[in-house]
């Protein structure tokens, strides 16, 4: 009769050979029946699929480097080694790593928070706040370096030169970046810097490279931010849990600026409409007003003193008439006797005189009217009425 | 939002102001005397030439706020 083995014996065989045979291997299964140790923080879950299960454990170490949250149900890609465990006599598999299988690893992980989130009432549409029509103080949390902070500012610069801003630098990709993200948002909520808005931007990337803004800790500081934020992250296809819980989603970080930002050229069109409509309302009213003014002086009342007024107006231009035309009378008189006084001087001239035969004496240029004037030989002219004639005094 | 109170001498007051007078001109016109349409009149002069000033020569104004905890 052989040696019969112990079970000792047995399970020790079992278990060289068994580890040795899988050392390395890679399952695909659904998760079921997990449970984690809450003070040791190791795992344990059943692994399934139609027809057997193998027990699954998972230590707590290897558990922080799992990118998802696994849960029942899921199918998942484990790579392990199959240990025996020898007080009970059951094999397991020891996981070393495990993903989703199927769907996209961080993509399951964004559903999963976004649930999460969503069951906490995170992205509720109550919890929204208007932004401010003219913001004063923007802040934008973003890397210093980059197109993202040129863009959101050459978009302020011609939409609303009239705003400050304040940029809040931050790592927003790789290792750190969470921790410097929501470090960020909180030194952008101190009341010192009082901003109206707080942008959250980053350039478009791959899932990855966004990935930060699905990162819980960063949705929860975006949600718990005073002052109210605006998510700009990526390109407009990209959704991000940081969009969901920001009181408004932007396409992109330019779109941002143009988002809250009221545009400087609108707002002088509307200035000069103002403008405008202001110069009316004086103007009708001015009008309005000296239109009922017409209507008092158009009174009767009012106008009997101006009627009174015209009545003399009236006299005062007849008697003017009057005056006018003695005045002319008088005038034309005045002419009529001159006339005549003309006609006498005309014929009392010497001229008419001398037509009728009678002469004048000159010595030198004088006329000569007396006798005792002229001495003898005196030289004289005699003056007719067609010429002169010299002579002598005898 | 808490609505914050606002600077007299922002953008924000001078345009409110206008679109208030406005209003007023345009709805209580026949209520007000010549006197304070002309002093509305006034104001709102001096506000269009405020808010054309401040969005045509307004500099955008751009502060870095570097966190202290994390440099």
């Amino acid at each position: 009769m052989p040696n019969p083995l112990t079970i000792t014996e047995l399970t020790r065989d079992l278990k060289s050979l068994v580890e040795n045979e899988f050392r390395n291997v890679y399952l695909i299964g659904e998760i079921s029946n997990f449970k984690r140790h809450i003070a040791s923080g190791h795992c344990y879950f059943i692994l399934k699929d139609e027809n057997s299960q193998i027990s699954a454990t998972l230590w707590s170490s290897r558990f922080n480097y799992l990118t998802f949250k696994p849960e029942d149900g899921q199918k998942v890609l484990v790579k392990g080694r199959i240990t025996v465990y020898e007080p009970r006599g059951t094999y397991q598999i020891d996981v070393s790593g495990m993903q989703p299988f199927g769907k996209g690893d961080l993509q399951l992980k964004f559903e999963q928070l976004k649930d999460k989130l969503l069951k906490e009432g995170l992205f509720e549409e109550s919890h929204k706040r208007l932004l401010r029509e003219f913001p004063m103080r923007v802040g934008i949390v973003t890397s210093e370096t980059g197109a993202v902070i040129e863009d959101f500012k050459n978009v302020t610069k011609k939409r609303y030169p009239v705003a400050n801003l304040f940029l809040f630098p931050a790592n927003v990709q790789g290792s750190g970046s969470i921790e410097s993200v929501c470090k960020a948002i909180e030194q952008a909520n101190k009341p010192e810097y009082a901003l109206d808005i707080l942008v959250i931007a980053r350039g478009g990337g791959s899932i990855e490279d966004l990935w930060t803004f699905n990162e819980e800790a960063v949705a929860r500081a975006v949600y718990k931010s005073r002052v109210p934020t605006v998510s700009a992250i990526g390109h407009e296809v990209d959704f991000t849990i940081c969009d969901f819980v920001a009181d408004l989603r932007a396409p992109t970080p330019s779109a941002a600026a143009e988002m809250i930002f009221p545009d400087k050229n609108e707002l002088l069109e509307r200035i000069d409409k103002i403008d405008y409509n202001i110069k009316i309302y004086i103007k009708n009213k001015v009008r309005s007003l000296s239109d009922s003014l017409n209507n008092f002086s158009n009174n009767y009342f009012f106008n009997r003193p101006l009627d009174v007024l015209n009545d003399y107006k009236i006299k005062n231009d007849e008697q003017y008439k009057v005056l006018e035309k003695l005045v002319k009378e008088k005038i034309t008189s005045y002419k009529q006797n001159l006339n005549y006084k003309d006609k006498i001087f005309f014929n009392l001239s010497p001229d008419q005189t001398l037509k009728r035969g009678f002469t004048y004496v000159l010595k030198g240029d004088k006329i000569v009217s007396r006798k005792v004037i002229l001495k003898p030989d005196d030289k004289i002219k005699v003056r007719f009425y067609d010429g002169d004639v010299n002579a002598d005094v005898e | 939002m808490p609505k914050k109170k606002t600077d007299i001498d922002s953008f924000e007051y001078s345009y409110n102001r206008l679109e208030e007078i406005l209003n007023i001109l345009e709805n209580q016109i026949e209520e007000i005397s010549l006197e304070d349409v002309l002093s509305y009149y006034q104001e709102g002069l001096k506000l269009l030439k405020i808010c054309r000033k401040k969005l045509n020569e307004a500099e955008l104004k751009i502060e870095k706020i570097n966190s202290e905890e994390l440099n």
